[in-house]
């Protein structure tokens, strides 16, 4: 079976979102939540076998390893009735059982200790499909499992399989709310260097924006968890839609996000989705849903599930976009949308290349109701997506100054000697808010970083 | 035999003698003949050998001779023999009439009433005794040997007809120039002369030569042999003038005697044959006619005015028939033109009812074995027509084993083939509708299903005369196309194997594509004469057997297969533009990728469908998006290996950025490119074509038509069938690959030297060389070129080729306004970077 991805799900968020995925994989291709097809998708013209493989018993096992340092959230998964589902030679639970307190080096330093056990499980993994083509990593970028010790995996990952794409979905920490992780910012910074040199491509889903749009958008008091990561799922499955229902474009993960990723460096992407809506709001005016307008309103910031702030020099620009069409499309539609678009100028791009709004239509789940005639998802690679990490820069630089909170780290080997690395990480960071930055002007083809002031 | 009939064989042998310059003596060979048993047989031919000699196809007519020698009495063979070889000569026939039983009459008497007084007086006349005319022959003999109902097979009567025939060569007596009797008659009261008038009036009609009108030969412009009669100056002025107005029904009678006479049999064709038999009813009916007259004048009733006052209206038709004729005969007139001629002077004549229903009745009947094909053929389709008149034509010479490839194309477009010249008008307008029910019919039946068409009872309906015999048609026609529609649609799942095409052969199914390229890339990227199809199969079965395509009911039809040109070859083959823009490229530079197809099997009959026209076209069309494909991949591999390029020191990416962008341009000028043609061109046409056949088709041409329009519609829109377009995407695939092939050669060393220098950054803290890096990697690469100006060149080649093509787009769709091409430039060019 071609184009295989394996999801690696690490720490409590991770494992959570990664949760939500599956379940929402099992719905939309008939598996129920022990893995066996329900009659009615008995004749599938979809394709299971990206994400899912047999067992001998016909059943179907996630292609997915369940990583965590904490048995909280691995417990609850495995007292949920999708228990049965996972392999459980693929979860994997640090015997020690008292997570990396948040603390990244420590996430990272257990991933080294840790390594054989795991790369056992996802070697096995990899031998057991035909032609795996990338690993999918789930965590959030803040706290010290998925943080650390994903970084970790991460480098692993591309140095023992160069040739396969690691697409990370990456959850930001809220800026809204005083977060009581205190080392958030170096974690941030320690992971983004990660991202941005072992990543072929990250999806950045803004914790902020996820909770302004609950709020907002969907009307939700205080969303739960559970409620933000059905977002994330239905981000995550809808992004994959291509690959699990062919068609003639973008069967394989690799067409998706090579044409929204013209340098290396320039790999996060930032995701919207319309129509918003949750399950138990019924109430909400059905609104008209034209390709036309799916396609507006994905270009409106306050669908995108990152919190950019005001660009006020206004001179941030799409690089690229992809929009994922599900529902009945006529493609003659998609043509005068898209003219009506360049037309109205409703979308800034790059002056150094040619760029265009890709389209991918795709089928959808027949199991899975929407009152929605068209639904989308766009995946996009904006420039302003550098102001994420401009905020992390600014945090990490006031905690810095401070050497507030650096003894947790000291106490780990890679910062036993110097905090070269924490510097080296931040430089690299830098670098990449420079290049987006440049990506914004013609001459982006000559520009070339400066150095950045180490402290 | 009587004596009379000897005279005139022996009569006949001498003359034939004389031709064959055979010294024998005729009455030797009729005694030889008579006499003989069958044991002397071959002395018997040897005798017609010799008398055949100098016949233009002796051989023919001495085979004839030996069968009937074998069969009948010599004397019969003899007699045979002088017919045919009469016949030969060009001298008048003698009369064989065929059958014709239970024909109705058709010859109309003005009125019953006349009809009615006419047999009363007959009777009458028929219980008194009569003085006869002086004549020697009798009408009413005339009456009887004219008969054609009599049947001709016995050899009596055949003696017969033949001596009256033998005069009938000088019919009227025309070389009789001198009349012995003549008697003056200009003293003669006017109530005698009327009755001698009258007597020689009605043996005129009757092709008897008078005393005082005598028929005269001329011949027409159109080289017809006419009659006119010239009637007796000793005649009353006033009775000589109606005399001529009642005299041209003798000529009609005579040219239409003659022309029945004149048919030649064999090879006239059937509708000929019908027509000149209800002729020879006709003129049954005629002497019927005239000779009730005779009994009337006989009987002292009747004035040659009177005669004529009967007689009008049959001038008037007989003339019409005249013209016929003449028609038919000065144009060597046919089959179907005999019923249009017809058919035409029904329409003609609408202002004649009598005539024209005279007419009507004819054509009515010369058509009846016409239609009977045409019935045969519309509701069962079989072609029953011996003599080659039907309006279509069975060219069957292949048997289906011998040419499966093409034999449902060839099937389609020349099993059957109309013969224009065979239509009769009044089947004009749906001579295609016909054509198109008995070839359904026929594919029906070669499908193996019994044809069970409920209207066979209605042929007694069927006649060019009434309007119901269009309903048939039509009928025939809607229930036949019905059936082979849900033949082919249902019963053969026409759109099971167009969805299976579309999957393999229009890349719809992308991931079956993705993984037959995993499969074949390896052996593809060679050189195509090194590439074993054998091994391309297997690898095709096993993709097929392991990929998403398992589950296909037809995936056992794909095949696959190596062509020895590349797609703009073959079609500049096709259009003939080739020298143009084109020069046949070196077979040696050719790789597997360019000259790969998928075949795709079909049976009959959805083979009349996808036959092997339509798959070429979808075959053009694979090679297309194939190669794109292709092309994408590679460009996703480079992209794949430059992302390593992450791990360089962010100060020195610049010096590649040139290279990813540009792959990063090229990616998206490809991608949209295929985007274009599979998502706006494939899929609108192909939804089009769809809907066409779900809701609104009738039968299979129209199914062939819409097929046939969707992929016209996708090649010239895929650039495919114009060659400097075709061209413009093919040299835009070449540049990538080549481009991709110099990025991976040069990856591996710059890759290299930047791992080094980045460990050297390491080491060596304040290095500030990243000039002296650029400088080492770039000298390392080639020792030509450097590696940023190789890049630029292949920036501006690129470039200069995708703007070009851009304009040619252009200009192309500036002249066709409907065709799609335009939202290519938008797509590629969507945010004006091209536009400087």
């Amino acid at each position: 079976m071609p184009s295989e991805i394996i999801t690696l799900q690490l720490g409590q968020c991770g494992n959570q979102i990664g949760f939500e995925f599956w379940k929402r994989l099992c719905l939309e291709h008939g598996i129920s939540s022990s893995g066996v097809l329900e009659d009615f998708a008995a004749d599938g013209l979809d394709r299971k076998d990206v994400f899912f493989y047999q067992a001998d018993d016909d059943h179907y096992i996630p292609r997915a390893v369940l990583l965590d340092l904490e048995p909280r959230v691995i417990h609850t998964i495995m007292s949920s009735p999708y228990a049965k589902l996972y392999n459980p030679e693929n979860i994997y639970l640090s015997k020690h059982g008292g997570g990396a307190g948040n603390n990244w080096a420590s996430g990272y330093s257990q991933g080294d200790k840790l390594q054989e056990e795991i790369f056992d499980i996802i070697d096995r993994e990899a031998d057991g499909s035909d032609s795996l083509e990338g690993f999918v990593l789930c965590h959030s970028i803040a706290g010290g499992t998925g943080s650390g010790m994903g970084s970790y995996i991460m480098e692993r990952l591309s140095d023992r399989f160069p040739k396969k794409l690691i697409q990370t979905y990456s959850v930001f920490p809220n800026q809204d709310e005083i977060s009581d992780v205190v080392v958030q910012p170096y974690n941030s910074m320690l992971t983004l260097k990660r991202l941005t040199t072992c990543a072929d491509s990250v999806v950045v889903l803004d914790n902020t924006a996820l909770n302004r749009i609950a709020a907002d958008r969907l009307h939700l008091e205080n969303p739960s968890f559970t409620q933000i990561n059905t977002l994330v799922s239905t981000i995550m499955s809808v992004s994959t839609t291509t690959l699990r229902y062919p068609s003639y474009m973008n069967n394989n993960l690799i067409g998706l996000i090579a044409p929204l990723i013209p340098t290396p460096q320039l790999h996060f992407l930032m995701t919207g989705y319309t129509p918003l809506t949750t399950d138990n709001d019924q109430t909400v005016n059905v609104r008209r849903t034209t390709v036309l307008d799916v396609m507006r309103r994905l270009l409106q910031p306050k669908n995108m599930m990152v919190s950019t702030g005001h660009d006020k020099s206004n001179h941030h620009c799409y690089i690229s976009i992809l929009n994922i069409i599900q529902g009945e499309v006529d493609p003659s539609q998609v043509h005068k949308s898209l003219q009506r678009i360049r037309e109205r100028k409703l979308a800034q791009f790059i002056p150094w290349g040619p760029t265009s709004i890709q389209v991918a239509l795709s089928r959808s789940s027949p199991y899975v109701q929407s009152n929605h005639r068209v639904s989308g998802l766009m995946l996009a690679n904006h420039t302003s997506i550098c102001s994420l990490f401009e905020r992390a820069l600014t945090q990490y630089d006031k905690l810095k100054k401070r050497g507030a909170f650096l003894d947790q780290f000291k106490r780990e080997d890679m910062f036993k000697d110097d905090l070269s690395e924490l510097d080296e990480s931040r430089n690299v960071v830098d670098c990449l808010v420079q290049e987006y930055e440049a990506a914004t002007k013609s001459n982006y083809l000559q520009w070339s970083a400066s150095r950045g002031e180490t402290e | 035999m009587n004596d009379k009939n000897r005279e005139v064989i022996v009569l006949a042998l001498e003359k034939i003698n004389e031709f064959c310059n055979g010294n024998l003596d005729a009455e030797e060979i009729y005694e030889e003949f008579s006499s003989s048993n069958k044991s002397s047989n071959e002395k018997l031919l040897n005798i017609l050998k010799i008398l055949s000699n100098n016949q233009i196809n002796q051989h023919e007519i001495l085979q004839e001779a030996m069968m009937s020698l074998e069969k009948t009495t010599p004397q019969q063979c003899l007699l045979k023999f002088l017919r045919r070889i009469d016949k030969n000569m060009g001298s008048h026939n003698y009369q064989f009439s065929t059958p014709n039983s239970n024909s109705t009459r058709i010859y109309d008497f003005s009125t019953p009433e006349i009809l009615e007084n006419l047999k009363e007086k007959i009777h009458a006349v028929a219980s008194t005794s009569i003085c006869r005319s002086q004549q020697n022959c009798s009408i009413s003999n005339q009456l009887n040997i004219s008969n054609p109902l009599t049947p001709s097979s016995s050899p009596s009567l055949f003696s017969f007809q033949k001596n009256r025939r033998k005069d009938a060569a000088q019919w009227f007596n025309l070389d009789i120039k001198e009349v012995d009797t003549q008697i003056n008659i200009v003293a003669v009261p006017i109530s005698t002369q009327e009755m001698i008038l009258l007597n020689d009036i009605i043996f005129s009609l009757l092709g008897i030569r008078g005393t005082y009108i005598i028929p005269e030969e001329i011949k027409t412009s159109i080289g017809i042999l006419e009659i006119s009669f010239k009637v007796s100056d000793q005649i009353q002025k006033s009775l000589r003038d109606v005399t001529h107005e009642i005299l041209p029904l003798g000529c009609y009678y005579y040219n239409i005697q003659n022309f029945i006479e004149n048919v030649r049999f064999i090879n006239c064709g059937q509708v000929l044959e019908s027509l000149t038999a209800t002729l020879r009813d006709l003129l049954h009916d005629y002497c019927l006619l005239i000779s009730q007259l005779e009994f009337q004048h006989i009987s002292g009733m009747l004035t040659v005015h009177k005669l004529h006052f009967y007689l009008r209206p049959t001038i008037k038709t007989m003339e019409t028939l005249h013209k016929v004729i003449n028609d038919i005969t000065a144009n060597s007139l046919t089959g179907g033109q005999i019923l249009t001629l017809l058919y035409d002077k029904v329409n003609y004549l609408s202002g004649d009812e009598q005539t024209q229903k005279f007419i009507t009745e004819l054509l009515k009947r010369a058509s009846l074995p016409y239609m009977n094909i045409l019935y045969l053929w519309i509701t069962k389709g079989i072609i029953d027509d011996p003599q080659n008149e039907f309006l279509i034509e069975d060219n069957e010479i292949k048997s289906r084993d011998e040419t499966p490839e093409n034999y449902s194309t060839d099937y389609w477009e020349k099993r059957y083939t109309p013969r224009r010249e065979r239509i009769p008008r009044f089947l004009e307008k749906c001579s295609d509708v016909i054509l198109r029910t008995g070839k359904y019919l026929n594919v029906i039946r070669q499908c193996g299903k019994k044809i069970d068409s409920g209207n066979l009872d209605r042929f007694h309906l069927f006649c060019p005369t009434s309007q119901m015999y269009m309903n048939i048609i039509l009928e025939a026609y809607e229930f036949a196309s019905k059936i082979l529609l849900d033949v082919v649609l249902k019963e053969n799942d026409l759109m099971g194997h167009l969805i299976s095409i579309k999957k393999y052969l229009l890349l719809y199914q992308g991931d079956f594509i993705t993984q037959l390229m995993d499969a074949c890339e390896e052996e593809l990227i060679k050189n195509v004469d090194t590439i074993l199809p054998v091994k391309l199969e297997n690898l095709l079965g096993l993709t097929l057997r392991l990929s998403s395509a398992k589950n296909d009911p037809y995936k056992d039809n794909l095949h696959c297969d190596i062509l020895p040109v590349n797609l703009v070859t073959q079609m500049g083959k096709i259009t003939h533009k080739l020298d143009e823009c084109w020069s046949p490229e070196n077979k040696i530079e050719l790789t597997g990728i360019e000259c790969f197809i998928l075949k795709f099997d079909v049976k009959w009959p959805v083979s009349l469908v996808l036959n092997q026209f339509a798959i070429s076209k979808y075959q053009m069309l694979f090679r297309q998006l194939f190669y794109c494909k292709h092309v994408e991949r590679q460009l996703c591999i480079i992209w794949k290996e430059n992302t390593t390029a992450k791990k360089f020191s962010p100060h020195t990416a610049n010096l590649y950025r040139g290279a990813f962008t540009l792959s990063q341009r090229m990616m998206n000028a490809i991608q949209n490119l295929e985007y274009y043609m599979m998502i706006e061109v494939i899929e609108p046409f192909w939804h089009d074509f769809i809907t066409k056949i779900k809701n609104k088709i009738e039968n299979v041409d129209a199914v062939l038509i819409a097929h046939s329009n969707f992929l016209d519609n996708c090649l010239r829109n895929c650039f495919i069938s114009d060659a400097v377009l075709l061209l413009g995407v093919t040299q835009l695939c070449q540049i990538c690959l080549k481009f991709c092939e110099f990025l991976q050669k040069s990856q591996r060393l710059f890759v290299d030297a930047e791992m080094k220098s980045m460990l050297r950054d390491s080491i060596d803290e304040n290095s500030d060389s990243d000039m002296d890096l650029s400088k080492q990697d770039e000298s390392s690469l080639t020792p030509s070129d450097t590696f940023s100006e190789q890049v630029k060149k292949f920036n501006s080649n690129f470039s200069n080729l995708l703007v070009g093509f851009l304009k040619q787009i252009n200009d192309a769709a500036n002249e066709n306004p409907n065709d799609r091409y335009i939202n290519l430039v938008h797509r590629i060019n969507f945010n004006n970077f091209y536009n400087h």
